[in-house]
């Protein structure tokens, strides 16, 4: 009776600390983000730590101005939704909540964050809002079409759905990144991930100069914080679904022959691979401008899911013969 | 830790953090480009342009302000949330600089909105605007940054001022200066 | 034709610069005249306040791209009030002109269906642009005169 207690204490200290981590980094990539772009910029920039300070200035404001109690919700329905799609995924090849980590239920759950910030831009009431929660769904149906698709090309290739699974089949180093058809898939997810992480040229739902940050041009204070929360924390769950597709979850040591020093160097080696992933993205968001939404859907339908629906051929035939 | 402590904490983190956004209806509009970029380089203090108020920690009126910009000016101010700070950039607001008499333009923008730094010039300088932000971090730091404080305090006073010169009239004026013949 | 020939009393001011004085009648015909005959860009309406004349006066600029001619047609009107016919049918931007003027000025142009409040919101005085509108005087008892806030 006592060790179960123990037990169920010691993973709710271990969940809390991983959604800390996830936080902590997802606020320290936003001060890299910045910090390249500056220097891309041949600017100085902020200090690295810069969105720590800005989080933490915004829960310090006042809350004088609310539109209802679903626009108080949205923002936290938002964080909690990405911090649990986080904890199913595998991060490092350790999963939290589920051993399976499904792909399909993760698609599932990084749509309830989504969902939570279209709720709270439709409280607001604003018409920019309304515009920018627009854009965000059909972006959202642009890029999720490529990605699926790649997604099932590799649920047929490896035959299983669970992503813990995909990531366990890729130790030693036999990373799908390295096989030719799924070199192609990942550079098809990483234009994917580009609209996912809401960098140009597929910053649309965003869009501070023409429709004031969109969804969120009526949030301040704190309602703010809890977006950039949840903004900053979608980096790290994108980041690592990616790299647990093609770049083996970042796993290079085996737990059952090391032990606890197998955590911290795939831990390490998780991070700096999700840090690169990011940084891409970063270099690309700075060198381009912003599509059109018509563009976007045409570049993610005519060209990213061609290539997926290529790939997806290839791996059925190569299954059958 | 003490309630003392955290706004102090607090008092740090928003002092290097300021958003900002900036109304660029009278003159100035040409100063901001350089500081935001390359040359000068705001974001290593923490500065950041914002697209919307409701973003915003400080508010950089720049120029002059006819009565109708006042109007907005006023709505802008009062959709950002506290604790919000206000630059007054240019000589415009604060004796109304080259339009001194001009039947349209207000003059001094204390009366309507509480100010916490003004920068002098006709144009300030890029880095007049830096110096003005870390006056303003300042300030922040010791606690003397409460224009917000002074707005909800004294909002009838500043709203009897910016109805008098929406209506262009001082009719709200008239008993003052009745009792004053009065005692006379 | 050029301006010179379709108004004899036409006065040449320099090359390519054209004055003619009419009367408030003959305006609209005037204009109909000119944009017949290559005057096709009308330039802007302006108004001049000739207090000690009493009277305000309206000018009108075209330009012709063909003749590289700029012609002022000039009409007097008098100061207190005098209705003017609006040409907004030739020259749609005419309007916009005409709301402009009779916001600074006063001046009435009858068949104009959008004058009203224009560039000035609730200003409840006597047109701002005209002479004897004492702008410092008024600046001096409105916005001087404004109270500080009183932190007392």
């Amino acid at each position: 009776m006592v060790m179960e207690i123990v037990d169920i204490l010691e993973k709710i200290l271990i969940l809390a600390g991983m959604v800390t981590l996830g936080f902590a980094i997802g606020m320290l990539f936003n001060g890299i983000a910045r910090k390249v772009s500056a220097r891309i910029q041949n600017r100085v920039g902020p200090p690295v730590y810069q969105g720590f300070i800005d989080v933490f200035k915004l829960f310090g404001k006042k809350t004088n101005i609310s539109h209802g109690w679903i626009f108080d919700l949205a923002a936290l329905f938002s964080v909690s939704g990405i911090a649990l799609a986080f904890l199913f995924l595998p991060v490092a090849g350790y999963s939290m909540l589920s051993t399976d980590g499904d792909l399909f239920l993760i698609l599932y759950l990084l749509a309830i964050p989504a969902l939570g910030f279209a709720l709270g831009a439709g409280a607001s009431g604003n018409p920019n809002a309304a515009v920018g929660v627009m854009r965000a769904l059909m972006s959202m149906l642009a890029y999720e079409l490529p990605l699926v698709m790649v997604m099932v090309a590799m649920m047929v290739y490896y035959n299983t759905t669970s992503l813990a699974n995909i990531v366990a089949a890729q130790a030693n180093m036999q990373w799908a990144f390295f096989i030719p058809i799924f070199f192609i898939g990942a550079l098809v997810a990483d234009m994917a991930l580009q609209g996912m992480l809401m960098e140009k040229p597929f910053d649309i739902p965003i869009a501070p100069h023409e429709i004031a940050t969109g969804p969120m041009v009526e949030f301040g204070g704190k309602h703010l914080g809890a977006l950039m929360l949840y903004k900053m924390m979608g980096t790290v769950v994108e980041t690592t679904l990616f790299v647990d597709l093609f770049l083996g979850g970042g796993v290079v040591l085996s737990v059952a022959q090391y032990g606890w020093l197998a955590y911290l160097v795939n831990f390490a080696v998780w991070f700096v691979l999700i840090l690169i992933v990011f940084l891409i993205a970063v270099m690309i968001d700075n060198v381009l401008p912003r599509f059109r939404i018509e563009q976007a859907l045409k570049f993610y339908w005519k060209y990213d899911a061609l290539i997926a629906i290529f790939i997806l051929i290839w791996i059925f035939a190569g299954v059958k013969i | 830790m003490k309630h003392e402590e955290w706004k102090k904490i607090s008092r740090i983190m928003s002092k290097r953090s300021l958003w900002m956004v900036h109304f660029c209806t009278g003159c100035g509009a040409m100063e901001m480009p350089p500081v935001m970029t390359s040359r000068y380089d705001m974001e290593r203090f923490g500065i950041f342009a914002m697209a919307t108020p409701r973003q915003a920690d400080v508010f950089l009126v720049t120029g002059y302000l006819a009565v109708k910009t006042l109007k907005r000016v006023v709505q802008v101010y009062e959709q950002m949330r506290d604790p919000k700070y206000v630059i007054g950039f240019g000589s415009c607001t604060i004796n109304g600089g080259m339009y001194w008499d001009s039947y349209n333009t207000i003059k001094d923008l204390s009366k309507y909105i509480p100010v916490d730094v003004y920068i002098a010039g006709c144009m300030p300088r890029p880095e007049a605007i830096i110096d003005s932000f870390l006056k303003l971090m300042d300030m922040i730091d010791k606690g003397e940054a409460i224009g917000w404080q002074k707005y909800r305090k004294y909002y009838d006073q500043y709203k009897r001022n910016q109805k008098m010169a929406f209506e262009y009239r001082l009719d709200e004026v008239k008993p003052i200066k009745e009792d004053d013949k009065n005692e006379s | 034709m050029k301006a010179k020939e379709l108004f004899p009393d036409a006065q040449e001011l320099r090359k390519g610069r054209v004055r003619i004085e009419l009367d408030k009648e003959q305006i609209t015909d005037a204009l109909k005249k000119l944009k017949e005959n290559g005057y096709t860009h009308f330039v802007m309406l302006s108004c001049v306040d000739w207090i000690k004349e009493g009277k305000f006066e309206l000018v009108y600029h075209m330009w012709s791209y063909e003749y590289k001619e700029h012609v002022m047609l000039s009409v007097k009107i008098n100061r207190d009030g005098e209705d003017v016919v609006s040409n907004r049918e030739l020259f749609p931007q005419i309007e916009t002109y005409e709301r402009e003027i009779h916001e600074m000025f006063g001046v009435n142009f009858v068949g104009n269906p959008r004058l009203g409040e224009f560039i000035l919101e609730g200003w409840p005085h006597m047109p701002p642009m005209r002479k004897d509108f004492d702008t410092e005087k008024f600046v001096k008892d409105l916005y001087y005169k404004i109270p500080e806030v009183n932190e007392e």
